[in-house]
C-alpha cells in the first residue's frame, strides 16, 4: 500500500480548468455576438456554463478538504499565498479605474467647463445615502470579526448569528446603492464623470455581490460543520475578501463622492 | 400469614419511578438547531475517503456523472456553435 511521504496534495485529474476557459470563450464571444448581432444565447451559455464550473470546482475543494483531508499545513499555507495574490491583482484592477478617475478630475478639460463635477454634473450628496453606506460596510467589518473570533472560540450560535448579520449588511448595502442608481440624475454616458462614477461604483458592487455569495457560501458550511475552530481557512479567504471590498469603498467614497463632489 | 412466593421475584421495580421530566434525556443549548442536521461530517469523511479509485468530481456516482455530463455538453455543443458563429460573422457581407 503506497502512501505520500510529502505534504503536498496531488490532485485527481479535473475537467474544471477546461470547461473553465471554454466557459471564457462562450462569455468574450458571447458578449461580441450581443453587441454587433442582437443574439444573447452564446452568452448565456457562456455565463451557465462559468456557473457549472465554479459550483463542481469548488465543491471538489470542499471535498478535498474537508472530506478527505488533503489540506495539511502546507497546502494551507499555499492557498493562503493564493488568496493574497488574487486580491493583490483585483487591487491592480480597482487602481486602473481610480487611476482614470483621477486622471480626468485633476486637470479637466475645457470641454467639461474646466472644472469638477464637470457643468450640468449635479453630484450625488455624499452625507445621505453615500454615508449610510460607509457605516453599513463599516459595521460588517466589525461583525465579521465577531464571526472570526466566535469561530476561534467555538461559539457556534455566536458565528453564525454574526456571519449572518454580516451577510444582511452586504444584502442591504446592495439593496441602498441599487435605489441610489436608479436616483442620480446623471448616467453612465454623461461624459467622463458618468463613466468614472459608474464603472467605479459598478464594479465595486459586483464585489460586494460577489463577497457576500461568498460569505453566505461559509454560512451554509459553518451550519454543516465543515469548520473547526482552528481550521476555517475557507472562511479566512472570505474575511479577507469582504474586508478588500469595504476598504475599496472607502476610497471611492472618499475620492468620487467626496472630494469629487 | 407471610407474604412470600418462593421462586418468584417481583418482575416490576416497586420502587416509585421519578416523575417524567425530572430527569431529561438531553441538556444542550443547541437543542433548537438539531433539526438542522447532525454533524454528518464524520460519515463524509468516511465515505469520500474509499480508496475505489473514482476521482473526487465523480466520487458520489450518478449525481455528479450527470453534472459532468451536463455541463461537458453544453461546454463542447457551445464551443462548436461559438466557432461556426465567429466563421460566420467573419464572412463578408453579401450585397
Amino acid at each position: 500500500m503506497t502512501h505520500q511521504t510529502h505534504p503536498y496534495h496531488m490532485v485527481n485529474p479535473s475537467p474544471w480548468p477546461l470547461t473553465g476557459a471554454f466557459s471564457a470563450l462562450l462569455m468574450t464571444s458571447g458578449l461580441a455576438m450581443w453587441f454587433h448581432f442582437n443574439s444573447t444565447i452564446l452568452l448565456s451559455l457562456g455565463m451557465l456554463t462559468n456557473l457549472l464550473t465554479m459550483y463542481q470546482w469548488w465543491r471538489d475543494i470542499v471535498r478535498e478538504g474537508t472530506f478527505q483531508g488533503h489540506h495539511t499545513f502546507t497546502v494551507q499555507k499555499g492557498l493562503r499565498y493564493g488568496m493574497i495574490l488574487f486580491i493583490i491583482s483585483e487591487i491592480f484592477f480597482f487602481a486602473g479605474f481610480f487611476w482614470a478617475f483621477y486622471h480626468s478630475s485633476l486637470a479637466p478639460t475645457p470641454e467639461l467647463g474646466g472644472c469638477w463635477p464637470p457643468t450640468g454634473i449635479i453630484p450625488l450628496n455624499p452625507l445621505e445615502v453615500p454615508l449610510l453606506n460607509t457605516a453599513v460596510l463599516l459595521a460588517s467589518g466589525v461583525t465579521i470579526t465577531w464571526a472570526h473570533h466566535s469561530l476561534m472560540e467555538g461559539d457556534r450560535m455566536s458565528m453564525l448569528q454574526s456571519l449572518l448579520i454580516t451577510i444582511m449588511l452586504g444584502i442591504y448595502f446592495t439593496l441602498l446603492q441599487a435605489s441610489e442608481y436608479l436616483e442620480t440624475p446623471f448616467t453612465i454616458s454623461d461624459g467622463v464623470y458618468g463613466s468614472t462614477f459608474f464603472m467605479a461604483t459598478g464594479f465595486h458592487g459586483l464585489h460586494v455581490i460577489i463577497g457576500s455569495t461568498f460569505l453566505t457560501i461559509c454560512f451554509f458550511r459553518q451550519l454543516n460543520f465543515h469548520f473547526t475552530s482552528s481550521h476555517h481557512f475557507g472562511f479566512e479567504a472570505a474575511a479577507w475578501y469582504w474586508h478588500f471590498v469595504d476598504v475599496v469603498w472607502l476610497f471611492l467614497y472618499v475620492s468620487i463622492y467626496w472630494w469629487g463632489s | 400469614c407471610i407474604n412470600y412466593t418462593p421462586g418468584l421475584k417481583p418482575v416490576v421495580s416497586t420502587k416509585t419511578p421519578p416523575i417524567i421530566f425530572a430527569t431529561p434525556t438531553k441538556l444542550t443549548f443547541d437543542s433548537v438547531y438539531d433539526y438542522a442536521g447532525k454533524n454528518k461530517v464524520p460519515e463524509l469523511q468516511k465515505f469520500f475517503q474509499k480508496s475505489d479509485g473514482v476521482p473526487v468530481h465523480l466520487k458520489r456516482g450518478l449525481p455528479d456523472q450527470m453534472l459532468y455530463w451536463t455541463t461537458m455538453a453544453l461546454t463542447v455543443g457551445g464551443t462548436i456553435y461559438c466557432l461556426i458563429g465567429l466563421y460566420m460573422a467573419s464572412q463578408p457581407k453579401n450585397k
